[in-house]
């Protein structure tokens, strides 16, 4: 039995598409990272796995259960909400004490504060406590019940780069006590670095379910290659050139992701444009780059994209449906 | 792969909501500007009601005590113990509770295997312990600075009281189900508050007012609740109409919160 099943999840909100139709499975003892642009749905989507919305179409199974009808979903998955406050004049150990007097088992207080990095916060109320600090608060008392799988949505926003370093650990441990884990998240190094398999989530559906390396070796951008340019740079200069996959300019930092030859074949073209290229970097593509070319730039609409970009996006949904 | 068995299905037991009840115990005291209006303004009134009802600044030197005493009993005592129930059910609690739905407070609880339902019940019992304590503090001050004995009633007392205090909860209840925010929350149950003071006796005796506006007021719950206690203290038999529109309240305001209340 998989820890958490979604079939078919359709969810709209008024004349709003959340999300459109999501499935995925999630076994047991993984930690599965649920990556996509904001609105793509992926909140949506794992609040209706906590049983906070009711699907419109479409079937949520948390071990077998549903998790709107049936208590013992609460149980046995932990829930850490995006902007969920708690009693505001209540200290860190109070809370977590209260969180602790809802479940017969569970976590010692001390410790879990502790695991978070809250202990020397211990006495210091809720609404004291900066943005970080709460975050890790609510990841604590997702925690505190001993749950068997936990839904951690937006783990590091708002840490600083220790603290964020902390609770990758924190979760890695997770996953050698058999927590099943599901991490919606932005950050692509964390998605890199923790998780067993991720969903790319794109305008309320599926786009992709691999593991990073996987998702990175599917997308083919095995390379990127970044400059400037000292005059607004044209990107039709690189239509022709057969290695370059896609290009993006942002604030005249270019970048153009391909294959083969790549860099190569861009400095060559540049030349022969008698384009001056300024700060060259080059470097194999990670898991971001395949996620801009998957999903396009959330930050800059005016980006220039080759067509094959966007066939591309269509031909790897396909092989999706064919191939799982 | 190993399919262990699932936990059997548990509902929080006493440690829960005693913890529960603590919580909000603990926001209740903590929130010091939310004291002064339940605690301070029921004393205020009765001292200087007493000031006023004695025409003396110190209260042994009454003209006819025995006069004065049946005033206090009758009315200003009524009138203290009513504010106390109404600013703590119309004013306070909504206050809490828009605030905690405003926040996701409840949505949060909604994922544990607490139900978020458990702290308005918790928020309900600090109200009554709140309201207890603002009862005695007001009796107690009654006795030893203005000489009011117990009331002539005292199990109908306390039950007009407990039947007040329903009323007066409903009606924050339903305060809460329509305020968008904790600020909207307080904004409304001030105005609700004062409507209900304004025509049932807080700024003067009822008969005072103009004869509609007074039977307005006295079918509200707050008229209801001075007269109610009034007639306990003073021994005179209850008027069903004052029980009726306290029993009403709880009941309209009662089911419309039910169905307006909105988890998030």
């Amino acid at each position: 039995m998989p820890a958490i099943e979604v079939r078919g999840l359709h969810k709209r909100y008024k004349d709003t598409v959340a999300v459109e139709d999501v499935s995925l499975t999630v076994e047991e003892g993984e930690i599965y990272g649920i990556l996509g642009r904001n609105g793509a749905g992926k909140t949506t989507t794992v609040e209706a796995v906590a049983g906070l919305r009711r699907p419109d179409r479409g079937e949520v199974r948390v071990f077998g259960l549903d998790p709107r009808r049936d208590r013992r979903v609460r149980q046995l998955l932990g829930v850490q909400l995006q902007e969920a406050a708690l009693h505001s004049s209540l200290t860190v150990r109070e809370l977590v004490r209260l969180h602790r007097s809802f479940h017969r088992d569970g976590a010692d207080p001390d410790e879990l504060i502790e695991l978070v990095g809250l202990a020397d916060r211990r006495r210091t109320r809720f609404e004291k406590l900066s943005g970080g600090q709460q975050q890790r608060l609510n990841i604590a008392l997702a925690l505190v019940g001993r749950p068997r799988a936990v839904i951690l949505d937006e783990l590091t926003t708002g840490l600083d780069p220790a603290a964020r370093r902390h609770m990758w650990e924190a979760v890695a441990g997770l996953r050698d006590r058999g927590v099943t884990v599901v991490l919606v998240s932005h950050h692509m190094e964390e998605v890199e670095r923790l998780c067993d398999r991720l969903a790319l989530i794109e305008r309320g559906r599926v786009a992709a379910v691999d593991t990073p390396d996987g998702l990175v070796a599917r997308a083919g951008l095995d390379q990127v290659v970044r400059f400037r340019t000292r005059d607004p740079f044209d990107p039709a200069l690189l239509d022709g050139v057969a290695e370059v996959r896609a290009v993006r300019t942002e604030d005249g930092l270019v970048t153009a992701t391909g294959t083969g030859e790549l860099l190569h074949a861009v400095s060559t073209a540049l030349v022969t444009a008698g384009v001056a290229a300024l700060d060259t970097t080059y470097r194999r593509a990670g898991l971001e780059d395949a996620f801009l070319a998957l999903t396009g730039s959330p930050f800059d609409p005016a980006s220039s994209y080759p067509a094959s970009a966007s066939s591309y996006l269509a031909d790897d949904a396909n092989r999706e449906g064919t191939e799982r | 792969m190993t399919d262990t068995a699932l936990p059997p299905a548990r509902r929080p037991g006493p440690r829960a909501w005693a913890a529960l009840v603590a919580a909000e115990g603990q926001m209740v005291v903590r929130d010091t500007a939310g004291l002064v209006i339940p605690l301070g303004l029921p004393l205020l009134t009765l001292v200087m009601h007493g000031l006023g009802t004695t025409g003396a600044s110190e209260p042994g030197d009454a003209p006819d005590p025995a006069q004065a005493a049946a005033i206090f009993e009758r009315y200003v005592v009524p009138l203290v113990l009513t504010l106390v129930i109404a600013t703590i059910g119309v004013v306070n609690m909504p206050s809490f509770l828009a605030y905690y739905r405003r926040t996701h407070v409840l949505r949060r609880l909604a994922v544990t295997p607490a139900n978020p339902g458990m702290i308005l019940a918790a928020q309900v019992v600090v109200s009554v312990l709140q309201s207890a304590v603002g009862i005695a503090l007001g009796v107690a001050a009654a006795t030893a600075w203005f000489g009011v004995g117990a009331p002539a009633r005292p199990g109908a007392a306390l039950a007009v009281l407990g039947l007040a205090a329903a009323a007066m909860y409903a009606l924050g209840m339903l305060v809460a189900a329509v305020a968008p925010s904790g600020n909207a929350a307080v904004a409304i149950g001030l105005t609700v508050f004062f409507a209900l003071g304004a025509t049932g006796g807080m700024f003067g005796p009822v008969s005072n007012l103009p004869r509609p506006v007074a039977a307005v007021g006295e079918a509200l719950p707050f008229g209801a609740a001075v007269d109610a206690v009034g007639r306990a203290w003073a021994g005179l038999p209850q008027d069903p109409a004052n029980l009726l529109a306290l029993a009403a309240a709880v009941l309209v305001c009662g089911a419309v919160a039910v169905k307006a209340f909105r988890w998030n």
